[in-house]
């Protein structure tokens, strides 16, 4: 679907994409992270032929997305984090304009449904939606036929918690009839959810790269337990680390293998309250980058 | 004395009611988490609250005075972040955070410079220039920067990436340690959650549940997701245990707060190969209010 | 209003200036610029009595002058006759500078949202206005100001310089009441603007009609009383207060208004659109054509209007001119009356074309270009449908242009005019020129295009300043403009016009060539 090689791209003397390796297989929710100014946008608009690549390969849908844009282009959907809408047309008219530039029938389309879904008011004018809203028409246009590839930056930025389950849903749906989705989220609990793989970027580079599980097999889970007792004292236990004890409350980082002896203690002195979890997404994330942060300094 | 207290509050847009009754008490020195979707009336409760629309009914009193009356003066005590921020073309940065703080009544210079710094955020270039995260940060520098006893964020973090929001964290939390007080308006749960002391859940312009996260949690269930040694024999008839699903050598389930040590025994009992256990997130505990406007038919918005 | 909803006005009045300083200066010193040259110049092109009363007499006795410039109430005043074009006509421009400048600190701030933002500081509710109306007052006052110390220096009147300069003050005070009533009315800022637009419009017929017909109209229209006032001779001082009188319950109204409405809203509620969109818009052009709609329609209304009431003066102005022995003079200036009209509206109706180039260089920087180029939708055929809109759009309004001279001037006099159609054709290369530098200075990249502006205001000192400093050739002929053949004085010149016609594709190949090769964004 997605085969990018040592991808440069640079803006006057800033090197925003310095030699970018991704790889999206077809049917993957792939994840795309990296703080602002790492790149994603830069990347995904390389991939959509609006800006020039400086050396490396890209290669999109089996095509090259600089010289096949427009054709390629039949067979993707592309959701930008800022939308902006032209202030006189209707969000239905909008809607039905994107559609139809991607050489797609409105009328044979899932839009009636999808407005329905992201209860969106279509008659309203472009400069008269909120964020949450403009977000919304460019999710409801992309969403309403069938492409091969969704590429989709930051598409809930504004959205609330409601709407974000019904996106979840569509993401969800389209990957089923077996579409690839390119999905870049400051939300990590939204990609946690959805995405097969995850790429970390950082610098115009590639950071860390592969599936949730290899990521988290790597690192420790988090355990918070309120007992009744007296805590158990864990900190001499092999593969328990930055123990904390406060009152009843008692914390620490476990790895893998020392994951029974750990629950065996905490229920000895009677559980009352417990949290267990592998890393959460965003903990890899700041971790892969405080690591770095702090190599730096 | 509460720093915002409102009651029975009431806001109507032409025919629609934005807020119907609405009761929200934020006493000093707390985080209040605000969530609702779109369209609930939060921004909209917030705005009668910065005098900037005037209300239809019921009572509000903040900071000691009528948002309304006293708009100005009262606005020099607290500072105002909305989820869009629109800054002059041809103004800079630092000149927009300089201007929004001498409109408020000063700001900080050390902090100012520090929070650019931490924000990585550059005050020469024009507001044309700057992206939507980078907007946001300008509007929370001029806000984290100025002296005030009350901090009235509206979706403040959208666009901000998760380095930046740890920062926002660590100031808004800060602020808190000074003394002051935050309503904290957000889609991020994960965010109120980590920071609110108490949150009020907003539907259709009245607050349907409000009370601290434990109180809120108390309530509900603990999830466990669990690879076991053996076979789950007996599990499922414990007591408070629910939603019971065996798929292999995983098990996964649903227990009640007062019954965890009882599973957690039944469990060990067994052997635990991979255990996650997790109270309910604060978005459950959301979703549990609107779970019947996700699927179609759901109610028109109004904004 | 009160105090502390007042609270910040001087802080956001100083703000605002600082936003406005470019605009103010160059508006200003346009403005004065006129002022101090039709002053200085009276004396020369009028040197004693006699000529000044022909010509007052000549002017008074054509309606068309009379509707566009206003009578002239005394034959022997210098001051009077120096000041024709400026008491009503440009005095327009006064109230459009004051216009722009409420309009822009209320409601382009509240559509914005900044209105909000500073609304959450201690900013009074009513400070946004305030802030606005208290630039406006000194704008006001400084332009009028200036305009009497102008005139005064160049040796005219005092008193009447003095009174002239408070009318000029006084259609500021009024337009800003103007601009502060009209910018309640809708949520859309360029509603609000067309509004304001509309309602000088209106003011201004209603003069004209009124100067050349039932007088008492003239009286409901601030812009006859700047005839009315008699600044030069005989001058009704009463007369001043009426402005500042109007321009206070404009604000009152506007003040009351703004007070019963919420933030962001207008009194007129928005219109629902389609819930659905037209099969037709499914393409770039389409899409070009839908967003210029509005635009093509009121240029389109514009310029017919002005072509006619031009048609309909010409015959008067030629016998003007016969009398005056002026022929050689504004033969100079461009052969023929109409063709002189038709150089400067050609260089208008450029600027329809920089605003469409513009529009799609505004797409491009909020990112509207970047969805339409992640459909199917190529470069090119973006690139074109905006290129087709601005140079069809150009052609067609200068084409309307000639039809609408032709009506006028047949309506006024009966047949005997040349072929007005090839006169207007024959400036539509040269606008092109204009329009494809436009999307050359797009193509380089978004922010780029901003350039475009520059271009027809820049032909136009080219050839006025190069003319005064008599340029050699080669600097007159950078000017497109200044290639036209003045038909239907001189005739059609086919190498001259497929010459322009050729540069214009050339830089439009040019650009095509760039755009489809540069980064968008």
């Amino acid at each position: 679907m997605i085969e990018i090689n040592g991808l440069v791209k640079t803006f006057g003397a800033f090197r925003a994409l310095d030699g970018l390796d991704l790889t999206v297989a077809a049917g993957e929710v792939h994840g795309f992270l990296g703080p602002n100014g790492a790149g994603k946008s830069t990347t995904l608009r390389v991939l959509l032929g609006l800006l020039r690549k400086d050396a490396g390969t890209v290669r999109l849908l089996g095509g090259d997305p600089w010289a096949d844009a427009s054709e390629l282009h039949r067979h993707l959907a592309y959701v930008p984090g800022d939308v902006s809408l032209w202030p006189n047309l209707s969000g239905g008219e909008i809607i039905d304009l994107l559609i139809r530039m991607r050489q797609a029938d409105p009328r044979r389309s899932r839009r009636a449904e999808l407005i329905e879904r992201f209860s969106l008011d279509p008659t309203k004018r472009g400069r008269a939606y909120s964020k949450g809203n403009r977000q919304k028409v460019a999710l409801i246009a992309a969403f309403a036929t069938d492409p091969t590839l969704l590429i989709l930056d930051e598409p809930t930025a504004g959205l609330d918690p409601l709407m974000e389950q019904v996106f979840n849903e569509c993401v969800g749906e389209h990957k089923e009839r077996g579409a690839t989705v390119l999905l870049s989220s400051h939300i990590l609990s939204e990609v946690e959810r959805l995405a097969d793989r995850v790429t970390i970027i950082r610098e115009g580079r590639v950071v860390e790269s592969g599936t949730l599980s290899s990521l988290r097999h790597l690192h420790r889970s988090r355990v918070v337990a309120t007992v009744t007792g007296t805590p158990p004292d864990l900190s001499a236990t092999p593969g328990v680390h930055d123990v904390a004890v406060a009152g009843t409350q008692v914390s620490c980082s476990v790895d893998p293998e020392a994951l029974p002896t750990v629950l065996a203690a905490l229920t000895a002195a009677g559980v009352v309250g417990l949290t267990s979890a592998p890393p959460s997404l965003e903990e890899l994330f700041l971790d892969a980058y405080r690591e770095q942060a702090d190599a730096v300094r | 004395m509460a720093v915002i207290e409102t009651r029975g509050l009431v806001k109507r847009f032409g025919r629609v009611r934005a807020l119907d009754g609405l009761d929200l008490v934020v006493p000093p020195g707390e985080i209040h988490g605000f969530l609702g979707p779109n369209g609930a009336g939060k921004s909209t409760t917030i705005r009668v609250l910065l005098g900037l629309l005037r209300k239809d009914g019921g009572e509000v009193r903040m900071l000691g005075g009528d948002p309304w009356r006293d708009a100005a003066a009262l606005h020099r005590r607290l500072a105002y972040v909305p989820g869009e921020v629109s800054l002059w073309p041809n103004l800079t940065g630092g000149e927009a955070i300089d201007l929004l703080a001498r409109l408020r009544g000063g700001l900080d210079p050390k902090r100012r410079a520090e929070l650019l710094e931490r924000f990585d955020l550059d005050p020469t270039k024009r507001g044309r220039s700057y992206s939507k995260g980078n907007r946001q940060k300008v509007a929370l520098v001029a806000a984290l920067a100025s002296d005030v006893e009350l901090l009235l964020l509206d979706e403040p973090t959208t666009g901000l990436d998760p380095l930046m929001e740890e920062v926002f964290t660590e100031y808004v939390d800060t602020f808190r340690h000074r003394g002051g007080t935050v309503l904290l308006s957000s889609h991020v749960l994960a965010e109120v959650e980590r920071l609110c002391d108490r949150v009020s859940i907003i539907r259709n312009g009245k607050v349907v549940e409000s009370g601290t996260l434990a109180d809120l949690r108390h309530l509900t269930r603990t999830s466990i997701d669990v690879v076991l040694a053996g076979p789950p024999d007996g599990l499922a008839q414990l007591e408070g245990i629910h939603d019971f699903d065996v798929d292999g050598d995983r098990v996964r389930f649903q227990v009640e707060t007062d019954a965890v040590d009882r599973a957690i025994g039944a469990l060990h009992r067994i052997g635990i190969r991979t255990l996650i256990a997790q109270p309910p997130t604060l978005e459950e505990l959301f979703l549990r209010h609107y779970g019947d406007r996700i699927r179609p038919g759901s109610a028109p918005e109004a904004e | 209003m009160s105090a502390s909803t007042l609270t910040g006005t001087g802080l956001l009045t100083r703000v605002d200036l600082r936003r406005d300083r470019v605009v103010i200066a160059s508006w200003t010193g346009v403005l004065l610029l006129m002022v101090v040259a039709s002053a200085a110049t009276a004396g020369t092109l009028y040197p004693d009595e006699a000529t000044r009363v022909r010509a007052v007499h000549a002017l008074n006795d054509s309606p068309a002058i009379v509707a566009l410039y206003g009578p002239i109430l005394d034959p022997n005043s210098i001051g009077e006759l120096a000041m024709t074009k400026l008491t009503v006509l440009y005095a327009v421009f006064v109230a459009m500078l004051l216009i722009v400048v409420v309009r822009r600190h209320t409601r382009v701030e509240e559509e914005s949202g900044r209105t909000e933002l500073v609304g959450g500081t201690a900013v009074g509710r009513d400070a946004p206005l305030a802030a606005a109306l208290v630039e406006a007052v000194g704008l006001s006052l400084t332009l009028g100001g200036l305009a009497a110390l102008g005139n005064a220096a160049c040796g005219l009147d005092v008193a009447g310089s003095v009174a002239f300069g408070a009318l000029w003050a006084g259609t500021g005070l009024v337009a800003a009441g103007i601009a502060a009533l009209t910018s309640q009315i809708s949520a859309s800022a360029r509603t609000c603007a067309a509004w304001a637009a509309g309602t000088i419009a209106v003011l201004y017929v209603l003069r004209a009609v009124g100067d050349t017909g039932p007088q008492w109209l003239s009286w409901l229209s601030p812009f006859g009383w700047n005839t009315q006032v008699r600044a030069w001779s005989g001058t009704r001082w009463w007369l001043l207060l009426a402005y500042p009188a109007l321009a206070a319950v404009l604000v009152g109204v506007a003040t009351v208004l703004r007070a019963h409405r919420d933030l962001g809203s207008g009194l007129v509620a928005a219109r629902p659109g389609p819930a659905e969109g037209s099969p037709r818009l499914a393409d770039a052009l389409a899409l070009a054509l839908k967003v210029h709609a509005t635009a093509i329609v009121l240029w389109s209304v514009g310029v017919g209007v002005l072509g006619v009431v031009f048609g309909a003066i010409t015959p008067g102005l030629s016998d003007l001119l016969d009398s005056l022995g002026m022929q050689d003079l504004i033969a100079k200036l461009g052969g023929y009356f109409l063709a002189a009209i038709l150089s400067v509206v050609s260089v208008v109706i450029s600027y329809f074309a920089v605003t469409v180039v513009a529009h799609t260089g505004r797409d491009e920087e909020d990112g509207r270009t970047e969805v339409v180029l992640a459909t199917t939708t190529s470069r090119s055929r973006w690139f074109g449908a905006s290129v087709v809109v601005a140079l069809g759009g150009t052609a067609w309004l200068l084409v309307e242009m000639g039809i609408a001279l032709w009506i006028g001037y047949v309506a006024a006099s009966g047949p005997g005019v040349g072929n007005l159609l090839a006169a207007a054709l024959a400036w539509v290369p040269a606008a092109w020129v204009t329009a494809a530098l436009a999307a050359l200075c797009f193509s380089v990249g978004p922010r780029w295009t901003a350039v475009g502006w520059v271009w027809p205001g820049a032909f136009i000192t080219f050839e006025i300043v190069g003319e005064l400093l008599e340029a050699p050739r080669w600097v007159l002929d950078l000017s497109p403009y200044q290639h036209v053949p003045a038909v239907p004085a001189e005739p059609w010149d086919w190498p001259a016009e497929t010459g322009l016609a050729v540069v214009a594709a050339l830089i439009l190949v040019l650009a095509w060539w760039r755009f489809r090769a540069r980064d968008i964004g």
